[in-house]
């Protein structure tokens, strides 16, 4: 009688079988690995690519506005106001009317979002434009809410020379806290 | 001889006039297209402007970029505007067109205006443009005026002399891109 005895591999077949088998995961992890590593590297360089891109879009543009602002607003005729705003207590600032020379050439309204902004120390160009030398006169007309609530309208004006080189005036709305009234100020620089 | 002279003069400066005139007519032409303020068109981006709501808010288009919002230009005398107003609250407030809307008055009365969107019933702003500026920028020439302005600013789809139904507006609200 012929008994059969179960195939066994022996212990060494077993070893080479399994450092076969971990070889091959390993390879496949490894391979996988590398895979990944170059796609990440190849989105990593276009992601880079976009940056520059935008980057040198945004430096064109900056270009493009100052040249554009050069040849309209050439530096023998430029003025231009600007409006900052300290404090504030006194007034909330509803509008501003500019006239130059009895001409408006501006009036503005300010939403809550940029009375905001400038209270956080903003400055707003409110006004770029040509003017020959020579004197000029500057009205600058502010509404809003002043103390108490009350509805506030006040005007200031200026004259400033105008000389060759660029002119900048400043509006300044800051709170004089003796007499509890909010105070306009004009400030130039050549 | 001194006849010859003067009448060849007298072409040369014909001649020199009629130059400088052409040459003045065709900066026109040239010149004129670029100073001339365009209405908005489809494709553009619609002029910024700020204008006292209501309550006594301003408000100021540029700051709902980000948002698709639906602008329509009435008059408390247009009829139809009434219905356009009343589409444009009707398209905002539906979930899957996320959308503002404002509504710009051109009444010269601002309490014309104040009654007719209160009897209206607005949830939204309604602005007062009693000088017409913005109506004067925006070249309106029939009321009812809605436009669409998508999230960067540019208008997508402008409908005047009659109200858009509120479908329409939903249905180009939800194909603006995301």
């Amino acid at each position: 009688m012929k008994t059969t005895v179960p195939r066994r591999l022996p212990r060494r077949g077993w070893q080479l079988f399994a450092a076969s088998a971990l070889l091959i995961l390993c390879a496949a992890l490894l391979g996988n690995r590398a895979d990944a590593t170059e796609a990440a590297a190849g989105v990593r360089t276009v992601d880079q690519d976009v940056q520059a891109l935008k980057k040198e879009l945004v430096d064109l543009n900056r270009d493009l506005f100052r040249l554009e602002e050069e040849l309209l607003y050439p530096a023998s005729t430029q003025v231009a106001v600007f409006l900052s705003l300290n404090v504030g207590t006194f007034f909330a600032l509803d509008s501003v009317r500019l006239e130059l020379d009895g001409k408006e050439v501006s009036n503005y309204l300010y939403t809550e979002r940029e009375v905001a902004a400038l209270h956080r120390g903003g400055v707003q160009k409110l006004y770029l434009g040509n003017l020959k030398a020579g004197e000029h006169e500057l009205v600058a007309v502010f509404t809003g809410k002043g103390p108490h609530d009350r509805d506030y309208r006040r005007g200031t004006t200026v004259k400033f020379e105008k000389a060759i080189g660029a002119k900048y005036v400043e509006l300044r709305i800051t709170d004089r806290d003796s007499a509890l009234q909010p105070e306009f100020a004009v400030r130039q620089w050549e | 001889m001194d006849f010859c002279d003067r009448a060849a003069r007298a072409r040369l400066k014909a001649r020199a006039h009629t130059t400088v005139l052409a040459a003045a007519a065709l900066a026109g032409v040239l010149v004129y297209p670029m100073l001339a303020k365009a209405a908005p068109a489809v494709g553009t981006v619609a002029p910024d402007f700020a204008l006292k709501d209501l309550s006594g808010r301003n408000q100021r288009l540029s700051e709902f970029r980000g948002e698709a919002v639906v602008l329509t230009f009435w008059a408390s005398y247009c009829g139809p505007c009434r219905s356009a107003l009343q589409s444009a609250g009707a398209a905002v407030a539906d979930r899957d067109a996320p959308a503002v809307a404002l509504g710009v008055s051109l009444d010269r009365d601002n309490d014309r205006a104040a009654s007719v969107a209160g009897s209206l019933g607005l949830s939204y702003p309604s602005l007062l443009d009693a000088g017409q500026s913005v109506g004067r920028l925006y070249d309106v020439q029939h009321l009812p005026l809605t436009l669409l302005i998508d999230r960067t600013g540019t208008v997508r789809q402008i409908w005047a002399s009659e109200p858009v139904p509120a479908e329409v507006l939903i249905q180009h609200i939800r194909e603006l891109d995301p």
